[in-house]
């Protein structure tokens, strides 16, 4: 039976796993939960995961929810995945647990919150909290300072200073991404101090295609959405100014 | 024998539950206590050991490591005869206790840290409480007990996902709920009150890890009475 992996592609931990499996040629069947649709709230979603969250899979009569659960579980399960992904080895393996449970609280806490309440929230009816904002933006800023400082210590170009990408670099990286929806000269000014993360950023792209960008075509798609629903805002409002400043 | 160091400030929940691990599987460590209230974490020194500057640490030989997770899991691993039933070797099993371990970040944790934070202890870290955010997390710490008593505990043993005996994730979130004994009684017995089974695991869970659980709570107990101490003096008049 195949594996189904249960996503939504605007979801930084779903882009993740299915990366993951693209990369590792692990076969699986997509179920497109649709968050701005508020398919996760269905009846039907929550046998699945009473969490109403993306990613989760089933594998045979094995359900299983939460990213980082997930990726162990498949570059453990699956046969013929590089040990790079997740080192055998206990005491690599242990870092990469590090990162990855650093990751909730830090990079993908600051990042989403942040997101959420300058841009996303209209989208997902959510009220913007500029307060939110600002304190996301702290968080976001002091993860990604933590990841040029201290996670990418060491030779190499990968978390941890790893030759090669594990799961952690994965996760990380689609969380990253996300910040393609912020304004242009936003995201350029948040990533602008820190040379190391941009070029672990790109070290990872180039690593990982062509399934990065395939896996990352809808983010891309929301985000010229979101700027031409922008800009036709801003011109039906200089159309309104202009017309009250005639009256 | 490179003995283990662990870096830990016993009212952190995190750092309870590395060391209670340890101490049920008797594995040998020597504690070296970071004062949080004294900002001892924050030290030049300590950032050495843990560049977040956060407890529990370890370092083992030469390897270093943080997050109490990860620590755990290693601990499991990498030491000898630990039972089974604290991190299963069973791929599934050991997947569904990753899940768990990951849910806890942002949701028990995240509700009770943040409830006693913006309730009562941020001015001892300089900030001010903030009624709002408090009332946020307490939603989060409400829903998270409600999800543990409904979904986590679902299953035939006595302890999470079901299982007979206990696995780092009782321990983990176990201690996490403790630290609720900071809070008033009144509150403490309304937010937990309604969950009967969540009560019922605490019990087991302490009753499974006697007399070690008594012992390394004792710390916590002394601080919660320290600082019911020093609020009642603070109201006395002319003091």
């Amino acid at each position: 039976m195949t594996l189904k992996i249960y996503a939504d592609r605007m979801s930084q931990p779903s882009r993740a796993v299915i990366l993951f499996c693209r990369l590792n040629k692990i076969d699986f069947e997509e179920i497109r939960i649709d968050i701005s649709k508020r398919e996760h709230l269905s009846p039907e979603y929550q046998e699945i995961n009473p969490m109403r969250k993306v990613p989760a899979i089933v594998d045979g009569r094995f359900k299983l929810f939460e990213s980082h659960a997930i990726l162990i579980y498949l570059a453990t399960a699956f046969p013929g995945v590089a040990d790079h992904w997740y080192p055998a080895d206990v005491s690599k393996r242990s870092k990469i647990h590090s990162v990855l449970d650093w990751h909730h609280s830090n990079l993908r806490h600051g990042s989403m919150k942040y997101i959420l309440h300058t841009v996303l929230a209209p989208a997902l009816g959510v009220t913007p909290n500029p307060q939110v904002a600002v304190e996301a933006k702290k968080i976001l800023d002091s993860s990604l300072s933590e990841i040029d400082t201290i996670w990418l210590k060491g030779s190499g170009k990968f978390l941890l200073g790893s030759y090669q990408p594990s799961i952690a670099d994965l996760s990380l990286v689609c969380e990253i991404m996300q910040l393609e929806i912020l304004d242009d000269e936003d995201r350029r000014r948040i990533l602008a101090p820190y040379e190391r993360v941009q070029k672990w950023i790109e070290a990872t792209k180039n690593s990982t295609m062509p399934h990065f960008d395939d896996v990352h075509v809808i983010l891309f798609k929301a985000k010229a959405r979101l700027r031409t629903r922008q800009e036709s805002r801003r011109i039906g409002s200089d159309v309104r100014t202009s017309y009250h400043s005639k009256m | 024998m490179t003995t283990l160091k662990i870096y830990a400030d016993r009212v952190s929940q995190p750092a309870r539950a590395v060391i209670l691990f340890c101490r049920l599987n008797g594995i040998e460590f020597e504690e070296v206590e970071i004062d949080i209230f004294k900002g001892v974490h924050l030290s030049p020194e300590y950032k050495e050991i843990n560049p977040m500057e956060q407890v529990p640490a370890i370092v083992h030989g030469e390897f270093k490591l943080f997050e109490s997770h990860a620590i755990l899991i290693y601990l499991a691993s990498a030491f000898p005869g630990i039972a089974d039933h604290w991190y299963p070797a069973d791929l599934f099993k050991r997947a569904k206790t990753h899940s768990l371990l990951d849910w806890h970040h942002n949701n028990l944790r995240r509700g009770a840290m943040g409830y006693l934070l913006h309730l009562k202890l941020a001015p001892l870290f300089g900030v001010p409480l903030n009624p709002q955010a408090a009332a946020e997390c307490r939603r989060i710490l409400e829903a998270s007990l409600w999800r543990i008593d409904s979904f986590w505990l679902q299953g035939t043993g006595n302890f999470l996902l079901g299982n007979d005996r206990p696995s780092i994730a009782d321990l983990s979130l176990v201690s996490e709920i403790m630290q609720l004994q900071m809070l008033e009684e009144d509150d403490r017995n309304q937010i937990v009150g309604p969950f009967k089974k969540v009560q019922q695991w605490i019990e087991d869970v302490k009753n499974a890890t006697q007399p070690h659980f008594d012992d390394i709570h004792a710390v916590l107990f002394e601080a919660i009475a320290k600082m019911k101490e020093q609020q009642a003096n603070s109201s006395v008049p002319g003091s």
